[in-house]
C-alpha cells in the first residue's frame, strides 16, 4: 500500500478541483433544504384552559388539541378538537333579591333559592361541549391561495355547524396580501324543557319544541408589510344571523314601585341581527426578537351595541428560547336598544326586552402575562394567566328597597392556560 | 458492546465510545451510519432519521434497479426528450462537467459495457466484436442535454454509480446538521463526510482495505469538515494471460484501464469531490498517483 497522507504539495487549488467544487455546490443546493422540512410531519398544539368566575359562577376546563400537517408545497391540513366542561351558575337576568327568591330550573325539576342581596343564578348549570374543526389550505395556480374550513360543535342544548371559504392573493412583490372570505353557520337550539314562550310568566315555565337560526358572513382582509420590521393588518367583517336569537334561560324581573319583585317574564329578542366590524393591527419588530403589537376593533350591530376593543401586547425575548409576553386589553360596549335590567309593573311590556348582562353597557379590562420556553427540539411550553373584570355602566337604579343595590351583575374571572406545542 | 437504545422506521440508535451516538440504517446496498456527538439518543435519532430519509429519497430517485426511479424513466424514454426537475438537471450538469474535465474518460453512459464484462476473477474475456458493438451506445456527447430537457438515445443508459452515493452522503450531512450544532459524521458504506469536531477529539475512521491484511486496516483522522471516498474494488477483476484486469473500463476502448491501482481513497472538501477525484485517478491508470499529487489532496492507494 502506498500511503501518502501529506500529499498537499500543490499550493494553489488546481483548476479541476475548482471546477468540480463549483458544480458540486450547485448540485448540493439544487434540491434545496425543502426535504428537511418533512422531518416534523405533524405539528401539535395542545393546551388546557382553566377559567373561573368569582362568586361561584361559571367554572370551565377546556382542553384543546390543534393538529397541523403540511403535505408539502403549502398544502396544509388542520384539525382541532375542543372539549369544554362547564359548571357553576350563570345569572338568570333577574334582579337582586331583597328577600329570598326562588327560581325554578328550566326542566321544572329543581328550585334555586337566592339569599337576599344576591344575584339570582341558574346554579344547576352543568354542561359539556365537544367541537371539531377542520381546515384545508393550498395554493391555487400561481397567484392565489385557497382556504376551506368546516366545524361542528355539540352540547346538551345547542348544536352548531359552520363552513367557511377564503381566497387570498399577493400583490406588490408579496408585500400586500388581500383576503376575501365567506362563512355560513347553522345552529340548533334545543333547551332543556323546550323553548319558553317569549314574555310569558317564568313562574309557569311554559316550554315546548326547539328552534334554529342561520347566519352568513363575509370578510375582506389586508396584510401589508410596511418595512422589514413593520406589519399592518386590517379586516372588515359583515355578518347577519336570522332565526331564534333569544337566550332560552334568561328572564326579566318585573319590579313594583316599592322595589319588590312582582314576578318575572322570559326575555324576547329580535330574530334578526346584523353585525359589522373593522379591525386594525400594527406589529413592530424591535431589537433582538422583541415585538410590539397594538390592535383596535370597532364592532357595531343593529341591536344598538357598539363595542371597542384595544389591546397592547409586548413580546419580550429573555434569551433565544424564553419569552415573556405581557398584555393589556380594554373592552367597552353600549347596551342593546332593548336591554333593561328590569321591567316596572304597570308599564307596557315592550316587544323585545332582555336583562342579559352581556347585552348591557359595560367595560372590561383584561391584564395578563404569558411565559414561554422552547426546548432543543423546538417544542414550546407556555403558561398564560389572565385577569378579567366586568363592570356595568349607566345601570338603572331600582326603586324603593332596591335602591341601595347595583343591579348589574358584574364579574371577575381568572384564566390559566398551559400549552405544549410539539412536532411528531 | 453497544446496545440498541431506540429503533424507529428502520433507523437504530446505538451508544458509541467517546460520548457519541450512532444512528444505523441501510441504504444503497450499504450499511450506513450517522455519528452524532451527543449524549442524547433522541437527538441522534432525529439527526440520523433526517439523513436516512434523504438517503432513501435519493436512492428511490436515482437507482437503476428501481423501475419507478427518475433514472429508469430517463433510460426508458427511447430518445424522446424528457423534462427533468432541478435536482436531476443539476446531477446531469455535474456529470457533464466531469466528462469535460476528464477529457471524456469519466462517462455516466459507460455502464452498458458491463453487459459484456463480468469481473468475477475468471478468465472470461468478452469477444472484441461484442465490446465494440456496445461501444456505440457509450458517449456523453451523444445525449441531447438541453436543460431542463434531456434525450437519451434508444439503447443508451445513464448510471450515476460514480457520483450518486457520494452526492447522497453530502446531502444527508447537509440535512442532518440542520437544527443542531452537534458535530456529525455521515458514513454510507465507506464513503463519508463530516461536519464539526467531536469534544473527544477528531473523527477517527477505520477503513478496511480489502485484499490487504487485517492489520493493514487504516485509521484515518478527518479534519473539522470534509469528505472521504474510495473508488475501485480489489475483488473485482479478470485474468488475461496472467495479467490482472481491474474493473474500471475505458469508455473509449471499452476495455479495462491498465496499470493503475486497484483502489483509490481520497480525502477532499466533500464526499462528492473526493469520490470524483478517486474515480478520475483510477481512470488515469498508471498516472493515478501523479494526478492525485497534482490535486493537492490526501490519498491512499492500494
Amino acid at each position: 500500500m502506498q500511503l501518502n497522507p501529506n500529499a498537499g504539495v500543490a499550493t494553489a487549488t488546481p483548476h479541476l478541483r475548482k471546477s468540480l467544487m463549483l458544480a458540486g455546490c450547485a448540485l448540493l443546493m439544487a434540491a434545496g433544504a425543502a426535504h428537511a422540512e418533512d422531518t416534523k410531519d405533524w405539528q401539535v398544539d395542545s393546551a388546557v384552559l382553566y377559567y373561573k368566575e368569582s362568586a361561584g359562577r361559571v367554572q370551565a376546563i377546556e382542553p384543546v388539541i390543534n393538529v397541523k400537517h403540511d403535505f408539502g408545497d403549502e398544502h396544509i391540513l388542520g384539525l382541532k378538537f375542543t372539549y369544554d366542561s362547564l359548571t357553576g351558575g350563570s345569572p338568570t337576568g333577574g334582579v337582586v333579591a331583597t328577600s329570598s327568591q326562588t327560581t325554578v330550573s328550566p326542566s321544572g325539576k329543581s328550585y334555586t333559592t337566592v339569599k337576599p342581596g344576591d344575584i339570582p343564578l341558574d346554579s344547576n348549570f352543568k354542561d359539556q361541549r365537544f367541537a371539531l374543526d377542520g381546515s384545508w389550505s393550498q395554493p391555487l395556480g400561481n397567484d392565489f391561495k385557497v382556504a376551506l374550513g368546516t366545524g361542528f360543535s355539540h352540547e346538551r342544548d345547542f348544536t352548531a355547524a359552520t363552513a367557511n371559504a377564503g381566497l387570498s392573493k399577493d400583490f406588490l412583490q408579496h408585500n400586500l396580501t388581500v383576503n376575501l372570505g365567506v362563512s355560513g353557520e347553522y345552529d340548533r337550539i334545543n333547551p332543556v324543557g323546550g323553548i319558553p314562550g317569549a314574555l310569558t310568566n317564568a313562574a309557569f315555565n311554559l316550554r315546548s319544541g326547539n328552534e334554529s337560526r342561520n347566519g352568513v358572513g363575509g370578510q375582506l382582509g389586508f396584510t401589508m408589510v410596511m418595512s422589514r420590521n413593520w406589519l399592518l393588518r386590517a379586516n372588515f367583517n359583515y355578518d347577519r344571523s336570522s332565526g331564534y336569537q333569544t337566550d332560552p334561560y334568561k328572564i326579566v324581573s318585573v319590579v313594583s314601585s316599592n322595589g319588590t319583585v312582582a314576578g318575572s317574564l322570559y326575555e324576547s329578542r329580535p330574530d334578526q341581527r346584523a353585525r359589522k366590524s373593522v379591525y386594525v393591527e400594527s406589529r413592530v419588530g424591535l431589537r433582538n426578537d422583541d415585538a410590539l403589537s397594538i390592535s383596535y376593533r370597532r364592532m357595531q350591530d343593529d341591536w344598538g351595541i357598539h363595542s371597542d376593543t384595544a389591546e397592547v401586547k409586548y413580546h419580550y425575548a429573555i434569551d433565544d428560547r424564553t419569552y415573556v409576553e405581557p398584555h393589556i386589553r380594554w373592552y367597552q360596549q353600549t347596551a342593546a336598544d332593548f336591554y333593561s335590567v328590569m321591567l316596572h309593573s304597570g308599564a307596557a311590556v315592550p316587544t323585545y326586552v332582555s336583562a342579559d348582562s352581556r347585552l348591557g353597557a359595560f367595560s372590561a379590562p383584561t391584564v395578563g402575562i404569558k411565559v414561554g420556553r422552547t426546548d432543543e427540539d423546538g417544542n414550546e411550553l407556555s403558561v398564560r394567566l389572565d385577569y378579567y373584570q366586568q363592570t356595568g355602566k349607566n345601570v338603572e337604579k331600582g326603586p324603593g328597597i332596591l335602591a341601595p343595590y347595583d343591579l348589574y351583575p358584574g364579574m371577575k374571572a381568572v384564566m390559566l392556560q398551559v400549552g405544549w406545542r410539539f412536532g411528531l | 458492546m453497544s446496545a440498541a437504545t431506540r429503533v424507529e422506521e428502520g433507523v437504530r440508535v446505538e451508544r458509541r465510545p467517546g460520548g457519541l451516538h450512532a444512528a444505523c440504517f441501510s441504504a444503497m446496498a450499504s450499511p450506513c451510519e450517522v455519528l452524532v456527538d451527543t449524549t442524547s439518543a433522541e437527538l441522534a435519532l432525529e439527526v440520523g432519521s433526517r439523513a436516512a430519509r434523504e438517503a432513501w429519497r435519493i436512492e428511490q430517485r436515482y437507482s437503476r434497479y428501481q423501475p419507478e426511479s427518475v433514472l429508469s424513466a430517463l433510460n426508458a424514454s427511447n430518445g424522446k426528450p424528457v423534462e427533468m426537475d432541478a435536482e436531476t438537471t443539476a446531477l446531469l450538469e455535474y456529470a457533464r462537467r466531469c466528462h469535460v474535465e476528464s477529457d471524456g474518460w469519466f462517462d455516466v453512459t459507460s455502464g452498458v459495457l458491463r453487459r459484456a464484462w463480468r469481473f468475477d476473477g475468471s478468465h472470461n474475456i468478452p469477444a472484441a466484436e461484442r465490446v465494440s458493438k456496445l461501444l456505440s451506445l457509450v458517449g456523453f456527447q451523444k445525449l441531447i442535454l438541453d436543460p431542463p430537457f434531456l434525450s437519451v438515445p434508444t439503447g443508451m443508459e445513464l448510471d450515476l454509480g460514480g457520483i450518486g452515493k457520494e452526492y447522497a452522503v453530502d446531502r444527508a450531512l447537509m440535512l442532518a446538521t440542520i437544527g443542531t450544532t452537534a458535530p456529525v459524521l455521515v458514513n454510507f458504506g465507506g464513503d463519508l463526510a463530516c461536519h464539526g469536531v467531536p469534544q473527544s477529539g477528531p473523527w477517527q475512521i477505520g477503513v478496511e482495505r480489502p485484499g490487504a491484511h487485517a492489520s493493514a486496516a487504516m485509521v484515518l483522522e478527518l479534519a473539522s469538515s470534509g469528505g472521504l471516498a474510495t473508488s475501485g474494488d480489489t475483488h473485482r477483476y479478470l485474468l488475461q494471460e496472467g495479467r490482472r484486469l481491474g474493473h474500471i473500463l475505458n469508455p473509449r476502448t471499452g476495455w479495462p484501464v491498465e496499470g493503475g491501482p486497484a483502489s483509490v481513497t481520497v480525502a477532499a472538501g466533500s464526499c462528492l469531490e473526493a469520490g470524483t477525484l478517486a474515480t478520475f485517478a483510477l481512470l488515469k491508470g498508471a498516472g493515478a498517483e501523479a494526478f492525485l499529487r497534482e490535486q493537492g489532496v490526501r490519498y491512499w492507494l492500494l
